[in-house]
């Protein structure tokens, strides 16, 4: 990659990155939340959690090769939402949802 | 192999000892007496490391390839490094090195990626409240290397409580250490790591799925969490991969405020209602 297009995708990334990371943080910190804007927030980890889950298991092309490849997943996270629910242990659930993927895989 | 039973043994044990102190003492948020509470502190120090761990193993495994397709889209192994330091997002380092290969111009490229980690506003807006009485500096600092995962990890740790911005940066740095050096293992190594990608993907899946049961599941939560999933196939079945994260967390968002009306006084219709024994 050329050093001057590298510069350019390298500066504008990490500054909008950066930005984006901080910016909240930088303008609220040690002062009140508005009331309004803190019931807005209560929503987000459960949104982004959903929507970072689906994202990862819903592949639009999936079943063009073949069912079983594209049903993996799903089949996989039954026992992760077992232990979840039981445990609400993230190492646990890493484990399990490992060892569960990797014995579906070696399988099929 | 150890290794990979140690979070597990640990993970057990806390379990069993959750299980025990059950019965009596006040709860917190996730049924834990305050007896287990002052043990966990005493004996399973929540410390950053442990907390990073699972971030860790699957960051390792996800930025050898990362590494690699960086070289393929013909950067040096400084600009991977410069990235991963500096940028330290995965999404935007595959999106950059995927979209150079295609050939697109390095503006639409940066623009894409600023667009994509827009995502990082609603992570760094959810922290707030948690933030409440931390040096700015500090906050902003711990703010400023979250990501998809150590924000998901680091807030269940807040929802906990005994948190702090200090142990979060720490948290983030332990994970950010092991993307930087999986990055550049992968870009002076390259296809001579094997790395099974889609099984490392679905640790940090794992992840995320836990992260979701944790959360409280009355009414308006529930109908949040399936207004982000809709709207995230919804986008991808658009085509619209790369962004399907954020336009889905804030429809999410949208659901939830709607549905806010609807959130019953106490309890809700997932979790067991807590409180005094």
């Amino acid at each position: 990659m050329r050093g001057s297009d590298f510069f350019i995708i390298f500066s504008l990334t990490v500054l909008c990155t950066l930005l984006s990371r901080t910016l909240p943080v930088f303008l609220f910190a040690r002062r009140a939340v508005p009331p309004a804007l803190n019931a807005t927030l209560d929503y987000i980890p459960i949104a982004a959690f959903a929507a970072l889950v689906t994202n990862d298991l819903f592949q639009p092309h999936a079943f063009a090769s073949g069912a079983w490849p594209a049903l993996l997943p799903y089949v996989a996270l039954i026992p992760v939402l077992v232990v979840a629910r039981m445990t609400r242990s993230l190492g646990l659930c890493t484990v399990t949802g490992v060892l569960a993927f990797g014995v579906l895989q070696w399988l099929s | 192999m150890v290794s990979l039973l140690f979070p597990f043994m640990v993970s057990l044990s806390n379990h069993a000892l959750r299980q025990g102190f059950r019965a009596n003492g006040r709860m917190d948020y996730y049924g834990n007496s305050d007896k287990i509470q002052n043990f966990q502190k005493k004996v399973f120090r929540v410390s950053p490391s442990k907390a990073a761990l699972p971030i860790m193993l699957g960051y390792l495994a996800l930025g050898v390839p990362c590494g690699i397709l960086g070289v393929q889209a013909g950067m040096s192994v400084t600009q991977i490094g410069l990235l991963s330091v500096l940028l330290y997002s995965g999404s935007g380092q595959y999106m950059i090195a995927s979209l150079a290969l295609s050939g697109f111009s390095p503006l639409f490229i940066a623009l894409s990626v600023a667009l994509v980690n827009a995502r990082q506003l609603l992570y760094a807006s959810a922290l707030l409240p948690f933030f409440a009485g931390e040096p700015r500096w500090r906050a902003t600092l711990a703010a400023a290397n979250v990501t998809d995962e150590s924000f998901g990890v680091n807030l269940s740790r807040y929802q906990q409580g005994g948190w702090s911005a200090r142990q979060s940066l720490t948290t983030n740095l332990y994970s950010q250490a092991a993307w930087v050096a999986a990055n550049l293992a992968g870009a002076l190594l390259g296809t001579r790591i094997q790395v099974n990608t889609a099984l490392a993907a679905f640790a940090m899946t794992s992840i995320f799925t836990c992260l979701l049961l944790m959360q409280k599941g009355r009414l308006d939560d529930v109908l949040a969490a399936l207004g982000a999933a809709l709207a995230v196939v919804a986008c991808k079945l658009a085509g619209l991969m790369t962004l399907a994260i954020f336009l889905g967390a804030l429809a999410g968002v949208a659901c939830g405020v709607a549905a806010r009306q609807w959130r019953p006084k106490e309890g809700g219709i997932l979790t067991r209602p807590r409180g005094e024994a």
